[in-house]
């Protein structure tokens, strides 16, 4: 064995002062962040009000409960456009079968809806080989199919299940505690566990994750099934909140979830990315979404703003792909 | 045979890159119905004059006279206006179109704005009916073999009224059987007048196909004679002069305890019957020319590629490798040649590049520290003077190749494996790291009983590093070498 020692001063070490001072890639998000703020603060007087702050987060809480195991997809090269049709049929399903059977056995619909259906994308994606833009986007269609006919097209009243969507304990929104936990769990998983870790490498070359002897399909397919769980879930957070169940309660949510993680960082090509993006990402697309509504824009151009954002965001991420390519 | 028409000159060419010079005044005469074959080992220069000849890089000196009428000046389109046209090993086709419209890539033939089908198949039929190949014109070229393939390459230069055909190693990839197709071929052009550069590295051939044969070295021609008049062993001396002699052998040890058995191992496509065996703590080399076979063995090893018959064993288990996972729980190794498609993970940390072979065993209840990835990368940067100026957070893709290549060497070291796989393992490393490459891998070899086995196209790469070398030609094993008996001239000739 060649002369171990633990910690042994690695080559170049004496810039690591340097190394320490280096603006790290957040940065501009944060900056952007608070300009949005101090705009929107003095643009409307309800804006900096803690009643609001909480409003926005827990608007933010059931999509950023998506955006996680999304986050984990993008990063590993693959993508889930299914998630808002995910969380309708889950809604209209916990609907009915809370009026019908009952608080558990509604979750219990949920959860085994959410392992059927992320198998499903999981083993259609490494099994079959689809790649997993389009099998997603085929399930988006399908399920919003399946959602209109549970509920024969209508919204469905759910009785008695509230608790989950507006709980406030310690006067913080239930959904906003839940997607707090999940997003630290997320990050932790994502940066030092052997399933993260290995999310990375197979984004950013899954040729040779395969050569290092990673199991590439076994982590695409557990993270699908991550992706279809909290979408379902999600799903019920939103049904919980309305007391309904509507087959049109996810239109869109696939469009909010990819570009609060674009704008979070995250690289469509794989292998970059992370969770603390990804909220900020949310925090900016929530707050855009607030500050408009506050300031009295009308819905449409909400709709505007936000498609706009999104292609805003993939082309800084193509333009950091150009420049990293000319600069090597 | 006619070989009074003189198609091309090339006189007293130099060439210097940032001043340095690697062309020192080479001639190159190509006649009509006339094949040179031009020889030389990497960094010859052999590719730097076809270049020229090209019209892609001019020299720094020299004349360049075609057809008897000297030019001032030699571009690419006046290359191609002249009739030179290049052939490459990689194909250059779209292998969704049919045949026939590969032919015609790019020129199809058009009546009214639209294509002329009609004619396009007629005039495709022609050209291989004038190269006595049959191969159906509706079929889409990525169906057929690479030496199909590389005929309609061919076709599509005579198309486009090629009258010098420069072919750069185009029998590597191909079979004994498409190498003579091939050939056959060639004489049909050359009994049209076509004229004819060869490169190649195999010495056999060029008895075959050449009528004359020059040779390259070190940027000057040392050898310019009819095919005839020289032997195989004066050609070999030519390439390698007196240099390669000196380099002295490691000493050798070849252990005792087997690590890795393979018996008559074959994948129905590249080799056959290769049987051998390698110790731990022992050094294999496999020397063979580029497309011989010895990269694909190493692939089956480690599972990349399927196998039809023989058998592996690993320290006495029978190994089937399915895929590239069984390995590495067996403690198999395996760095690629081709660095950016399978070794590196581009935009990730240097230490994350060293360690992620490892994961599995630095995990302490499934959680990684990045210290212990930083002090796994400090170690091996020491060992292996692995330079990243900022440390272990660099992204790898910045790094100097042979920088990568040592990170990418060090992440077998640290995964602590039994038998270790390389593929090339200092190709795009810089001459004066080599030798500290050798040196570590040895090294590594000896003090934890590591079964290394490498398979190469680098004779002085066997040389320094391998305690035993097995010789590889077209996918059999041709000769084994023990000792001091690992010279370069004896795997040359044993390779070619």
């Amino acid at each position: 064995m060649v002369k171990l020692r633990a910690g042994s001063k690695v080559q170049g070490s004496e810039d690591d002062s340097k190394k320490r001072r280096k603006i790290p890639d957040t940065a501009p998000l944060v900056a952007v962040l608070i300009l949005m703020m101090v705009y929107f603060t003095f643009a409307s007087e309800y804006f900096f009000q803690v009643e609001n702050f909480k409003n926005i987060l827990a608007n933010a809480a059931v999509t950023g409960i998506v955006c996680i195991p999304s986050t984990f997809l993008i990063i590993a090269g693959q993508i889930d456009l299914s998630v808002g049709s995910a969380a309708a049929v889950s809604g209209m399903m916990l609907a009915q079968v809370v009026n019908a059977h009952g608080v558990p056995l509604g979750l219990l619909a949920v959860l085994v809806f959410g392992l059927a259906f992320g198998c499903f994308n999981g083993f259609i994606v490494t099994v079959i080989g689809v790649n997993a833009l389009i099998t997603t986007l085929g399930g988006l269609g399908f399920l919003y199919g399946v959602a209109l006919l549970i509920g024969n097209g209508q919204t469905v009243g759910m009785n008695n299940f509230e608790w989950l969507g507006t709980a406030q304990p310690l006067n913080i929104p239930l959904p906003i505690v839940i997607f707090a936990v999940l997003a630290i769990i997320g990050a932790i998983t994502l940066r030092f566990t052997k399933f993260g870790r290995s999310i990375y490498a197979i984004g950013s070359n899954p040729n040779a994750a395969r050569v290092v002897g990673i199991r590439s399909n076994r982590v695409i397919f557990q993270t699908f099934i991550l992706s279809a769980v909290a979408s379902a879930f999600a799903g019920a957070v939103l049904t919980s909140q309305l007391s309904a169940g509507s087959p049109n309660s996810g239109l869109g949510l696939e469009l909010q979830v990819v570009t609060a993680i674009v704008l979070g960082g995250a690289s469509l090509a794989g292998g970059r990315g992370s969770i603390f993006g990804t909220v900020l990402g949310l925090l900016i697309v929530g707050i855009l979404n607030n500050g408009l509504i506050l300031m009295d824009v009308p819905t449409f151009w909400q709709r505007i703003a936000q498609g706009l954002m999104l292609i805003l965001a993939v082309s800084f991420d193509s333009i950091r792909a150009k420049l990293n390519n000319t600069r090597s | 045979m006619s070989n009074t028409t003189e198609l091309i000159r090339l006189e007293r060419i130099k060439k210097s890159y940032n001043s340095v010079e690697v062309l020192h005044g080479v001639d190159l005469t190509v006649n009509a119905g006339e094949v040179v074959a031009l020889l030389g080992e990497n960094g010859a220069g052999k590719s730097t004059l076809v270049k020229i000849l090209a019209g892609d890089i001019s020299p720094t000196e020299g004349v360049i006279k075609i057809n008897g009428t000297e030019l001032s000046e030699l571009d690419v389109y006046q290359a191609r206006e002249l009739g030179i046209r290049m052939i490459f090993q990689e194909l250059n086709d779209a292998p969704s179109l049919t045949v026939a419209e590969n032919i015609f890539l790019g020129q199809w033939p058009t009546s009214g704005g639209r294509v002329a089908w009609k004619e396009l198949k007629e005039k495709a039929k022609a050209v291989l009916d004038r190269l006595e190949v049959d191969i159906p014109l509706d079929v889409e070229a990525g169906s057929l073999r690479v030496g199909e393939r590389q005929l309609l390459e061919i076709a599509r230069a005579l198309i486009q009224n090629a009258k010098i055909l420069v072919l750069d190693e185009p029998s590597a990839a191909l079979s004994n059987v498409e190498v003579e197709r091939l050939f056959k071929v060639m004489d049909q052009l050359k009994a049209q007048g076509v004229g004819m550069v060869y490169i190649t590295h195999r010495l056999d051939e060029v008895n075959r196909v050449a009528d004359r044969v020059q040779v390259l070295r070190d940027g000057n021609s040392v050898l310019n004679e009819g095919a005839k008049n020289v032997s195989r062993e004066e050609l070999v001396t030519a390439m390698l002069g007196h240099a390669a002699a000196q380099n002295s052998r490691p000493v050798v040890s070849k252990g005792t305890t087997r690590a890795l058995e393979v018996k008559n191992l074959s994948d129905g496509e590249v080799y056959k019957n290769i049987s051998f065996d390698v110790n731990q703590g022992e050094v294999v080399c496999l020397f063979g020319k580029i497309g011989s076979g010895t990269s694909e063995i190493l692939e089956s090893i480690f599972g990349l590629r399927g196998i039809t018959s023989g058998d592996i064993t690993i320290n006495g288990d029978k190994f089937q490798p399915k895929s590239p996972q069984d390995s590495t729980s067996k403690k198999i190794g395996y760095l690629p040649a081709d660095r950016q498609r399978l070794g590196s993970f581009a935009i990730r940390s240097v230490a994350e590049n060293l360690s992620v072979a490892s994961w599995a065993r630095m995990a302490k209840a499934g959680f990684i520290r990045k210290m212990d990835e930083e002090a796994a990368y400090g170690t091996w940067a020491e060992a292996l003077s692995i330079s990243a100026r900022r440390g272990p957070s660099q992204e790898i893709a910045t790094l100097s190749g042979g920088n990568q290549q040592k990170v990418l060497l060090g992440r077998w070291f640290e995964a602590k494996v039994n038998v270790l796989l390389l593929v090339e393992p200092t190709r795009g490393v810089d001459v004066g790291a080599r030798r500290d490459i050798y040196e570590i891998i040895r090294k590594q070899a000896k003090e934890t009983n590591m079964a290394v086995l490498v398979a190469t196209s680098d004779y002085e790469e066997v040389v320094l590093l391998a305690d035993r070398a097995l010789v590889v030609s077209r996918g059999e094993i041709s000769a084994e070498f023990t000792d001091d008996l690992v010279q370069a001239n004896k795997l040359i000739a044993a390779s070619s």
